[in-house]
């Protein structure tokens, strides 16, 4: 089960269930026993959909990770290979397929291309001979994963080196597919609105980091394919007001600095993938009298992080220095509750206390977890290091010049920075920094961080250009600040997607508009801490539903741009 | 085939069966029956055949192929189950000459038997009954056995015989006292205004046979194929419905939807006359495809309309198929065609103008079906059709207008087999977007061809970056790898990119020197960065080697001395170290001496630095070789609130107890002033 996604003012588990159900119809296709091979790149992603339990159910008796040479051996009548539609894996699956042929018994070959057929994979296996070995050849569409009540990800690795540094659109479009899935979900969205260059077109006023860099983008691709989809006329009362479409090379510089939230910090320190953190395990080892600590768990420990867990829901999206005095009350109240058995006297009272007790022990478990993560976190963050890179950091932002060096081999990550606009050589030119950090106050002095009353308090002073981004177009409105939008890099637009009379909306006085704000090209947890802040806001107006190519940091970012030559 | 035992010429008589999705062949050689199938041949005996049958004459499977009927040169016939397991009934008719034809004749579901045998001019009925029924046939005829009866055409007829439907037969047996005979005669009296409607209706209504009588008209009309019988018998219905409660509708509107439709197509004009049972088998999906393949698509379409089918199943399909016609009409010119076609079509749901094109082309009418591909929303579907007909630059300009990646990388495989080199270059040059996908895929499976691009395009800067990562990847050797630096320098300068082309100068330069010292003093050089070139020869004691390079380098002097500190702090080299920060006047201070040593756990060392440390960071270093007390004179002395602030977090607890009253004193004075 999956019912925090249906926490949210968007049911998201609506989503969910529909791509579950198109898994389940294709695994039906294939009658009989099965075994799936993977490419192991998408199991992570495929677990948020459906676990292994599902998978049995419809007879996937074996998997097996997508590997050169003999697959293993299974009993099975089918194989399913579930890959993206890459070239280099296709040569994988010929080679399997043949060695498969020479084996023995002949088995039902089948490939489900995640999220999209290619013909360009099927004429290589056609090249290869093992075209026809395969019965099912079918797309699923999996592009935009339900991670959380309000949150979807793409998890596309590499969307943003894609479009900025190869010209290569692939995501773009698998983005503008995911938002027609959404959109015949959950019906129209009457109105678009975007900034930057992928959101859009490029126009010729900027000169664009590759001249020659010039295609359609997401707004215009949606526009198109609702005509390739016309016939089913999409009758679903509209749940989101508003599409954001925000180009991460709007807003180059938060991803850059360290998020402070508690769920930025975990994720800073030891990457969330796919809403799984592996954790040092010494924290972890269960304190038992006796054994004297002589066996420690060796492996990392594994923890999923959602909203899910009461505990954790409160506190990742607070500033990591307003963590600790919520732990500590809670270690209150939950020691509070477990003392109340001695007040139990009456049998009744005791069933009572009981039937409560599965409740408190997970609360009990799941305190506990997070005291030890934030005492790992707190060992980072105390240290010089940290505080170091923070000063940096800071110096950055306010424009104190630093001097760095680099190797050689680092040239051609330099230029790939440049290219997409991180780097800039000094050429002189009026450095319009100042203005946008003025006119969109990025820079707040007055941080609380315990009871935040702005967004900065996500990076404990500089509050996100984005997010400030989405803040001002909601209330009052992105005309009042046209001159910034200007500086910023690539056009600003509006669309509106006309209604059929009976779907138009009337808004009950006090009903907060629903926004759907899509970062191309990643989007850190601060920035979706700051969002939710903005829709937990009582007269905010506008509650946020979250979607990116891929959830990112400040490392995974520059690591996804970096070329090392050896 | 087997062979079958006797058989010298033709058969008597032979006719295929099928049993179980298998065919057989029953075949008649004088009085012996034989089954045939792909292997085998058998000899079979129908159960109960009459004796003196010296060869079988005509032999007939009806349309079920359940049943089989024979007839013998006695003038006997044999009826019973295909299987040849049952006899079902037997005739003798006494005519021995060969007839014409036998067929069945029967209704599905029917327990009736009949057979129907044709000779020259004598059409005769058989069945289970001990008379025959004899019919005169005027002309020439000819059977065609149907699922419900039996079509029989002759020259200038057309007629059919069946068995009258139960609910007919109810209806207009004479004197029949059915209630759908009862209910159609009370609407007759009712429309003469006779008080005998009244009558007739209260005997249906006494025996509750009401809703029977009204579904017996409605089926007894969907029998009749005179209109007027029809509406009558409807009539009926529709008068005995008001006098019910619940009676669902909808029997009665599908059955005045059917006929209006039955109808239309048995007009003569149309000449399809289908009756209700074989339209109701055929579904109405079969019979608009008929209409279609007669060209007959106004009708097909107003039926479409009339009967409110889903426009993807109903309308939409059929002017698809039109104007696949449409598109064979060689007279008419491809403005003309397409034109008339999107007039009509428009964007009607479901209507794939792929479909259309691929017929277009099929007819070799390649310009009209690239006109058609326009009106098509699908690019999925236009691209490949493109490049079936040999229009790849269209097809690349129309993937990539659809923004889809994967189809514009099929069609730029396919243009790349089908131009040389050139022109697929120059197309490339003319479509920014494909050359940067091109290029990608290039950069994983043709490194060559990514040259020849960039080198095309004028490119330098990709051309200087190629180059650098072939002097990592592809080159071993130092001379290798430093002309492939020299040939990236040389396009970084054609690119006006100074700076990578001066940092791929001092990257050749340092090459060269590392593979000298390797060469002179062994240990690993390549590769290093100038700063770890400068470390390591401070950690193997080249002090003058390691001054040259930064020198020949330009590190600035304060990295300099950083680089020095922290390798002979490694070394824990402490003579050297002293001497070195005696050298000169230290450009970074003191106080990173302090911290390094600290670093190495030699206290005794940092504080000969700690008092060289200058007055702004006196107390810091002081407070990191842990003597708190000068700390604190410093900060008194200073007068500086931060500073006392810091030296008083360090104080701990007893031993420090003095001092930090030291502090409080000076603060209080401090603030009196």
């Amino acid at each position: 089960m999956a019912a925090h996604l249906s926490y949210g003012r968007v049911n998201l588990n609506v989503l969910r269930e529909a791509v579950r159900r198109e898994l389940r119809e294709f695994l039906d296709k294939c009658a009989g026993s099965k075994a799936i091979v993977w490419d192991e790149y998408l199991t992570g992603p495929f677990g948020l959909i459906a676990q292994y339990s599902l998978l049995k159910e419809h007879e996937v008796e074996k998997m097996f990770t997508l590997k050169g040479s003999r697959l293993p051996a299974a009993d099975v009548k089918n194989i399913i290979f579930v890959v993206r539609p890459r070239l280099e894996l296709m040569d994988i699956i010929a080679e399997n397929v043949l060695s498969e042929d020479r084996r023995g018994p002949a088995r039902d070959f089948h490939i489900l291309f995640v999220p999209r057929r290619s013909l360009l994979c099927e004429q290589r296996l056609k090249d290869l001979g093992v075209l026809g070995s395969f019965i099912h050849r079918e797309e699923y569409s999996l592009d935009l994963i339900p991670f959380d009540g309000d949150l979807l990800s793409m998890e596309s690795e590499g969307a943003f080196k894609e479009c900025y540094l190869e010209s290569d659109q692939t995501s773009l479009y698998h983005a503008a597919k995911g938002l027609m899935t959404l959109q015949a979900l959950y019906g129209t969205i009457p109105q678009i609105f975007g900034k930057g260059e992928c959101a859009r077109v490029r126009n010729g006023r900027r000169v664009p980091p590759d001249p020659m860099f010039c295609f359609q983008q997401v707004a215009n691709m949606m526009i198109r394919m609702k005509r390739e989809f016309t016939g089913s006329q999409n009758s679903i009362f509209p749940v989101f007001d508003n599409l954001l479409l925000l180009d991460r090379n709007v807003d180059l510089l938060t991803p850059l600095a360290t998020q402070l939230t508690y769920e930025g910090l975990i994720d800073e320190i030891y990457g969330i993938q796919n809403s799984y953190v592996k954790l040092p395990p010494e924290k972890f080892a269960p304190k038992k009298q006796g054994d004297g600590g002589k066996d420690l768990p060796t492996e990392a420990k594994k923890l999923q992080l959602n909203s899910a867990e009461e505990l954790y829901a409160e506190i990742r999206d607070k500033n990591f220095n307003a963590v600790g005095s919520v732990l500590s009350k809670k270690a209150k109240v939950i020691s509070a509750a477990f003392e109340e058995r001695h007040n139990a006297k009456t049998v009744g009272e005791i069933k009572q206390f009981v039937s409560q007790l599965p409740h408190m022990q997970a609360a009990r478990g799941s305190l506990a977890n997070h005291t030890s993560i934030a005492e790992l976190i707190k060992d980072v963050t105390t240290s010089e290091d940290f505080f170091d890179k923070l000063t940096v950091e800071q110096e950055f932002m306010s424009g104190i010049d630093t001097d760095k060096t680099y190797g050689y081999e680092h040239i051609l990550t330099l230029y790939n920075l440049e290219k997409a606009g991180l780097l800039k050589p000094q050429t002189g030119g009026r450095n319009t920094y100042p203005t946008v950090r003025k006119t969109l106050r990025l820079w707040m002095d007055d941080v609380n961080e315990q009871n935040p009353t702005d967004i900065s308090y996500v990076y404990s002073g500089y509050a996100p250009l984005s997010v400030r981004l989405a803040q001002l177009l909601s209330r009052p409105g992105w005309r009042s600040i046209e001159e910034v939008l200007r500086i910023l890099p690539g056009p600003h637009f509006e669309e509106r997607q006309p209604l059929p009379t009976g779907l138009q909306k009337k808004r009950q006085p006090g009903e907060n508009r629903v926004t759907l704000i899509f970062f191309l090209g990643g989007v850190t947890f601060a920035e979706i801490a700051a969002l939710r802040f903005l829709s937990q806001l009582e007269d905010g107006g506008t509650e946020y539903v979250i979607a990116t190519t891929k959830l990112i940091n400040g490392a995974s970012w520059i690591e996804s741009l970096m070329e090392k030559p050896f | 085939m087997p062979e079958v035992p006797g058989l010298q010429s033709a058969p008597s008589c032979w006719t295929t069966m099928c049993q179980d999705r298998v065919a057989h062949i029953l075949l008649a050689v004088g009085p012996d029956l034989y089954l045939l199938d792909h292997a085998a041949c058998s000899a079979v005996t129908p159960p109960g055949l009459a004796a003196g049958v010296s060869s079988f004459l005509q032999m007939a499977v009806s349309f079920t192929y359940r049943h089989l009927a024979l007839f013998t040169d006695t003038g006997y016939i044999w009826m019973g189950t295909a299987s040849l397991k049952e006899k079902l009934c037997e005739f003798n008719c006494n005519i021995r000459a060969p007839p014409k034809q036998m067929v069945w004749c029967s209704r599905p579901r029917s327990k009736e038997r009949a057979v129907v045998v044709a000779w020259e001019r004598r059409l005769m009925v058989v069945g289970d009954a001990p008379e025959g029924i004899q019919f005169v046939l005027d002309e020439d005829s000819y059977l065609v056995p149907e699922l419900d009866g039996v079509r029989i055409f002759s020259r200038s007829t057309h007629e059919f015989l069946h068995e009258v439907p139960v609910a007919s037969e109810e209806i207009f047996k004479i004197a029949s006292m059915a209630p759908g005979a009862l209910l159609l005669e009370a609407q007759k009296e009712y429309e003469k205004e006779s008080q005998k409607a009244d009558e007739y209706l209260r005997e249906i209504q006494e025996l509750g046979q009401l809703p029977q009588a009204v579904q017996q008209c409605i089926e007894a009309a969907g029998h009749e194929h005179w209109p007027d019988m029809q509406k009558s018998l409807l009539r009926a219905a529709s008068f005995g419905k008001c006098f019910l409660d619940r009676f669902p509708p909808d029997s009665f509107v599908r059955m005045c939807q059917d006929l209006r439709v039955l109808n239309a197509i048995r007009d003569y004009h149309i000449g399809i006359p289908l009756t209700y049972s074989q339209y109701k088998q055929l579904t109405i999906q079969v019979l608009l495809d008929r209409l279609v393949l007669r060209r007959l698509y106004p009708l097909a379409i107003q039926i479409c309309e009339y009967l409110r089918l889903p426009e993807v199943q109903g309308v939409s399909r059929i002017l698809a198929h039109w104007a696949c016609y449409k598109v064979q009409q060689k007279d008419v010119s491809d403005e003309d065609v397409a034109r008339a076609i999107n007039q009509k079509l428009g964007d009607t749901p479901g209507v794939s103008y792929s479909d259309i094109a691929a017929r277009a082309y099929g007819c070799g009418r390649t310009e009209l079906a690239i006109k058609l591909l326009e009106y098509e929303p699908r690019s999925g579907e236009q691209v490949p059709l493109l490049l079936k007909m040999k229009r790849s630059k269209l097809a690349l300009s129309k993937a990539i207008e659809s923004g889809d990646t994967d189809l514009v990388f099929t069609v730029l495989l396919h243009l790349k087999n089908e131009l040389n080199r050139g022109d697929f270059f120059m197309t490339l040059r003319n479509q920014p977007m494909a050359l940067s996908l091109y290029r990608q895929f290039c950069k994983h499976q043709e490194l060559e061809t990514l040259k020849d691009l960039y080198n095309q395009d004028d490119n330098h800067q990709e051309l200087g970056s190629f180059h650098v990562r072939a002097s990592y990847a592809a080159e071993e050797r130092i001379e290798g790898r430093v002309a492939a630096l020299q040939a990236a320098a040389d396009a970084f300068y054609k690119a006006k990119n100074e700076f990578a082309a001066k940092a791929t100068e001092d990257q050749m330069r340092l090459l060269r020197l590392q593979r000298r010292l390797e060469d002179e003093l062994g240990g690993r050089f390549l590769d290093l960065s100038v700063h770890d070139t400068v470390t390591t020869l401070i950690l193997s004691g080249q002090n003058k080697r390691a001054e040259q390079l930064a020198r020949d380098f330009r590190i600035p002097d304060k990295r300099l001395w950083w680089l020095k500190l922290t390798a002979l702090a490694d070394l824990e080299d402490w003579e050297e170290l002293e001497k070195f920060s005696k050298s000169k006047k230290s450009p970074i201070g003191y106080l990173p001496f302090v911290e390094i040593c600290m670093k190495q756990h030699n206290k005794y060392e940092a504080k000969k630095y700690a008092s060289r440390v200058g007055p702004e960071q006196k107390v810091k270093a002081l407070l990191l070789v842990g003597d708190v007390a000068q700390a604190a004179d410093v900060a008194i002395e200073h007068r500086n609130e931060a500073e006392m602030s810091l030296v008083l977090s360090h104080c701990t607890g007893a031993t420090d107890g003095a001092t930090a009253d030291k502090i409080q004193r000076a603060r209080a004075q401090a603030q009196k002033k």
